[in-house]
């Protein structure tokens, strides 16, 4: 009986699989390429067919579909919105005009997501429509425009919470394509991202910035004083290095050595120093003498990032 | 030389089939669209439900902790043992007037949460307001026997526990206020940060303490935008202002030993712009800032100055141009600017080291720094299944009183998309640095003693490769699966003393399950190695030691979330985290020493159960495990070392627990 029963489910199982890739395969626009989607879904643009109704004639069949509907929760679903796409020309603002695609269904619509074939840089052209605001303004020359990521690959609008604007949420979005900075975050030292008590876009900007690596502030060092203020100085007594770039000494994704540092002391230190002294010495027990134990250089270099004392050029006070 | 010629003939290849003409890219925004025979005011919306009011969740957790290691705070958001209690909530509001809010809180109450709020009238104004707290734990018990007082480092008869941690409070107001074309806004934010963290004095003995820290930030933006049809512009002011409410530090018998982190501001005025001309797009910024600090400064014997004029200026710009030539062909380049003027004065100050060249007394060395960038690229989409970028990057940076005045960086990249296989995508990512530059010379005002072999990593000639390969499958609709491998390896072929080289390999494996329409799960797998070798001489000639240094990262987690149970009032979900961080150094110096265990790993376990009292309220059940080893061969005791006083062995090894009851109520 229970056999019986789970054959039974099985087949039911398989044969919705079967009826939904039919209904998938049978959009006609399925078969086309990407450009002949484009070019087609272009034409019908520029006829600017709308429907009659607006989105009263799209939820004539797509009512049924919650995702469909999820976008009333959101605010691009906010007919009282006057910057709204709902108070506009409603669906068809985003997905284009209707033209004869309720006839029937053998016309494309605009579609987003992973699902459509739509290049992403035509996707995104509806979306920038109407954010073609300052703070998309690095967007065009960012690394994410120019390998064609669709604004749809991260943000939701069908929805009531777009789960990149969330804090609690959106570190997941970049990590789902950036890997190895998910795996930094859970190495020895790291900022505090996999709490979700900083997120990538406190130092960086998905839309791109006019800074090297999207970062939301002129340089490196400035997005590191961002958070880190007493770093920014200038001191008396500077260490170049410091000065020139934090990264030189941190990497800010994470590491396997303490503080975020891309090697320990002494060694990360004898990287650059090895004059005719104590900097040269071999340090063959880490924990047996001053030079290796506790906190090594720092032991007597404490003031690594700069000393504000006269008499601090060794940065020791 | 091969490498290079290939990329200029795909991107001849590129020019020529771009020129032989395919069709402009489709701009499908709303603002080109043809409305022409539009009739919008008979639009209607008779279906479309009016979300009006509040809606979302707001909620209260209950949670209790065992752990002996205030470490565990960290995984847990609070250090304190036992019970504790926070606010959740997630709430929105619009109405018919177009008034909208957003308020968002997590873990209030506890020594890491926030509150997030956004008020204002679509299109007009915007009010934001925010709080957070946010604490980091290194060590409940750290041993030491000065405590700080009133400036002063007191020196006890027995050592005392002390507790290492830095809390932030941040609260921050931003208004803004536009229509059409414009937009003004302004945001305040400030910060106070306290607690103690580890450092060390030299007595002249080195001695490690716990510094406190009592600091105040307070930033100030500001700026107008305006937007047109093909063009936005943004002009902004910036301020910030550090204050340290610690002083210089004494001891009873060593009067101002340790100066403090002085107090600084920063300004910083930029201007920024895009214009766009059919489908090129040319952007740009100007930002010209200070940084200035003239703290008082420790006064003694051999210091000319009440306080120093630090001041940095800084001048920063870039102008970038992308073109879509065509549905298939990108260009774009870019230039940029960066420099740094330390306009600080000169004068010479005691030292307590004697140097070479000045006797007791030395010079600060004020450092500027110029940095010039440009870059060029160029994509192809050959068609839907196969796309090329190609580019050339170069960065110059220029410093002053370095041991190398020039260096500039080249750096050829490619990358390549393909998805000519169904479900299936890959990329492939190749890039060849390499670094060169001026003579490298010992600089007599900065390392009058360094020996003239040494090489530092951050100046020296090197050639950097690397190559990346991402394979992205998703079979079927419940299923897909990524993998990502790296190599990259930096070669400082004219380095004999200092890093010579580093290799960087690894790999990630993710997986991602939607299994049916309640069970969904991951898991993902990840390691990675860097292996880095470097050399000393302690003869002050010749290397005579080196280092070779091998670091290990492994992580692991899988999870799973299972709704629809008890009819649809109860769902399950689980995480698991294994994380591993080795760095093993291994010194030779006629025989070879490896150093001791230098690693941590953690594992940590998640399990919840939801379940929905009735349509409006919830009860959260939630279980978290986090077991947490880290050492580190160079910590030791307070006194193991003759001479050196450590704050004694922080390494943490523990297992903690938490338990959290959460009550949610739905407003709908």
């Amino acid at each position: 009986m229970m056999n019986k029963c789970i054959i039974t489910k099985l087949l039911c199982g398989i044969f919705a699989f079967a009826c939904l890739s039919l209904s998938v395969q049978a959009a006609p626009w399925n078969q086309l390429t990407g450009e002949q989607l484009e070019q087609q879904l272009a034409e019908k643009f520029a006829q600017g067919k709308y429907s009659k109704k607006g989105a009263d004639s799209c939820l004539m069949c797509h009512k049924k579909n919650d995702k469909v509907m999820a976008i009333f929760d959101g605010v691009h679903g906010n007919s009282s919105q006057a910057d709204s796409p709902m108070a506009g020309l409603q669906c068809e603002a985003c997905h284009g005009p209707l033209g004869k695609h309720n006839k029937g269904g053998k016309e494309p619509m605009i579609a987003f997501g992973k699902e459509s074939k739509l290049p992403a840089q035509s996707q995104n052209s509806v979306c920038l429509g109407c954010h073609n605001d300052p703070k998309q303004m690095a967007w065009h020359s960012s690394s994410h425009n120019l390998d064609e990521v669709a604004c749809s690959d991260c943000h939701n609008i069908h929805t009531d919470k777009d789960p990149v604007m969330d804090q609690l949420t959106v570190n997941d979005t970049c990590t789902s394509c950036h890997t190895q900075q998910k795996s930094d975050m859970n190495k020895r030292s790291s900022h505090p991202m996999k709490w979700d008590r900083m997120t990538c876009i406190d130092c960086h900007n998905p839309h791109g910035s006019m800074s090297e690596s999207a970062l939301n502030h002129t340089t490196v060092n400035d997005t590191c004083y961002s958070c880190h203020t007493e770093k920014r100085g200038p001191v008396l007594w500077e260490h170049a290095p410091v000065t020139e770039n934090c990264a030189n000494c941190h990497n800010p994704h994470g590491s396997v050595n303490e503080a975020m540092l891309t090697h320990r002391a002494p060694q990360l230190c004898q990287q650059c120093h090895m004059d005719d002294g104590h900097a040269s010495r071999v340090v063959q027990q880490g924990g047996s003498d001053a030079f290796g134990g506790g906190k090594s250089c720092l032991n007597c270099h404490s003031q690594i990032h700069g000393s504000n004392h006269p008499a601090g050029s060794k940065l020791q006070r | 030389m091969r490498f290079k010629f290939n990329l200029i003939t795909l991107s001849l290849l590129a020019i020529s089939g771009a020129i032989t003409g395919s069709a402009m890219a489709a701009d499908f925004g709303v603002n080109r669209a043809n409305t022409s025979t539009v009739k919008q005011e008979v639009f209607q919306c008779k279906h479309c439900p009016q979300v009006e009011g509040y809606t979302g969740t707001i909620g209260i957790n209950a949670a209790y902790i065992e752990s002996d290691d205030i470490h565990s705070g960290n995984a847990f958001g609070t250090d304190s043992d036992g019970g504790n209690a926070s606010m959740d909530a997630d709430l929105n509001y619009r109405n018919e007037a177009g008034y909208k809010a957003k308020f968002q809180a997590h873990r209030l109450g506890l020594d890491n949460g926030f509150a997030h709020l956004e008020a204002g009238k679509s299109g007009q104004y915007e009010l934001v307001a925010d709080y957070q707290q946010l604490t980091s734990y290194q060590s409940g018990d750290a041993r030491s026997q000065l405590w700080y007082n009133d400036g002063v480092l007191t020196p006890s008869e027995h050592t005392q526990t002390q507790e290492l941690s830095l809390q932030r409070n941040k609260a921050g107001l931003g208004l803004s206020y536009g229509r059409d074309f414009y937009q003004a806004y302004v945001r305040y934010d400030h910060e106070n940060k306290t607690g103690y963290q580890s450092s060390s004095i030299v007595t002249p003995r080195p001695v490690n303490f716990g510094l406190p820290v009592d600091a105040n930030t307070d930033n100030l933006t500001a700026g107008l935008s305006l937007s047109g049809d093909s063009w936005t512009t943004d002009l902004n002011y910036f301020v910030s202002q550090y204050k340290n409410d610690i002083g210089a530090l004494s001891l009873p018998y060593l009067y101002d030993v340790f100066a403090p982190t002085p107090d600084n501001e920063a300004h910083q005025l930029s201007l920024s712009g895009q214009y766009q001309l059919n489908r090129t797009v040319m952007s740009g910024r100007l930002a010209s800032g200070k940084m200035i600090q003239d703290d008082d400064l420790i006064q003694m014997s051999g210091n000319p100055l009440q306080n120093w004029d630090g001041e940095v200026e800084t001048l920063d710009g870039k102008l970038s141009v992308t073109s879509l030539v065509s549905n298939k062909f990108r260009l774009g380049g870019s230039v940029d600017y960066s420099k740094r003027d330390n306009k600080g004065s000169v004068w010479e100050f005691a030292q307590y080291e004697v140097n070479g060249i000045t006797g007791a007394f030395k010079q600060n060395v004020p450092l500027d720094t110029e940095r010039r960038g440009l870059k060029v690229n160029a994509s192809y989409r050959f068609n839907s299944d196969y796309r090329l970028q190609a580019g050339y990057d170069r960065k110059e940076m220029e410093r002053s009183h370095g041991d190398r005045e020039q260096t500039n960086d080249d750096v050829l990249w490619a990358k390549l998309n393909v998805r000519a296989l169904d479900d299936i995508k890959l990329k492939f990512k190749a890039s060849l640095d390499n670094r060169g530059g001026s003579e490298y010379q010992t600089s007599e005002l900065t390392s009058s003693e360094a020996n003239p072999l040494l090489r530092k990593y951050y100046l020296a000639d090197r050639a950097r490769t690397a190559f990346e390969a991402k394979f992205n499958h998703t079979p079927t609709s419940w299923l897909s699966l990524d993998m990502t491998a790296r190599y990259a390896k930096d070669d400082y072929d004219e380095t004999q003393l200092g890093l010579t080289e580093s290799e960087d390999y690894g790999y990630d494996i993710n997986l991602g399950l939607q299994l049916d329409e309640h069970l969904s799960g991951y898991a993902f797998a990840g390691q990675q190695w860097i292996e880095s070798n470097q050399t000393g001489s302690q003869s002050f000639s010749a290397p005579d030691w080196s280092a070779d240094i091998e670091d290990e990262f492994i992580n692991l987690g899988a999870g799973f979330t299972y709704t629809g149970l008890m009819e649809d009032k109860l769902s399950l979900g689980g995480d698991y985290l294994f994380a591993n961080s080795t760095s093993d150094t291994l010194i030779t110096y006629d025989v070879t020493t490896p150093q001791g265990d230098y690693y941590s790993f953690n594992h940590s376990l998640k399990l919840h159960a939801n379940y929905a009292l009735s349509e409006e309220m919830a009860l959260k059940l939630a279980y978290q495990y986090e077991r947490y080893y880290d050492t580190d061969y160079a910590q030791i005791d307070v006194d193991t070392v003759p001479g050196l006083t450590t704050l004694g062995d922080l390494n943490h090894n523990y297992n903690a627990h938490q338990v959290m009851l959460s009550f949610s109520y739905q407003l709908r």
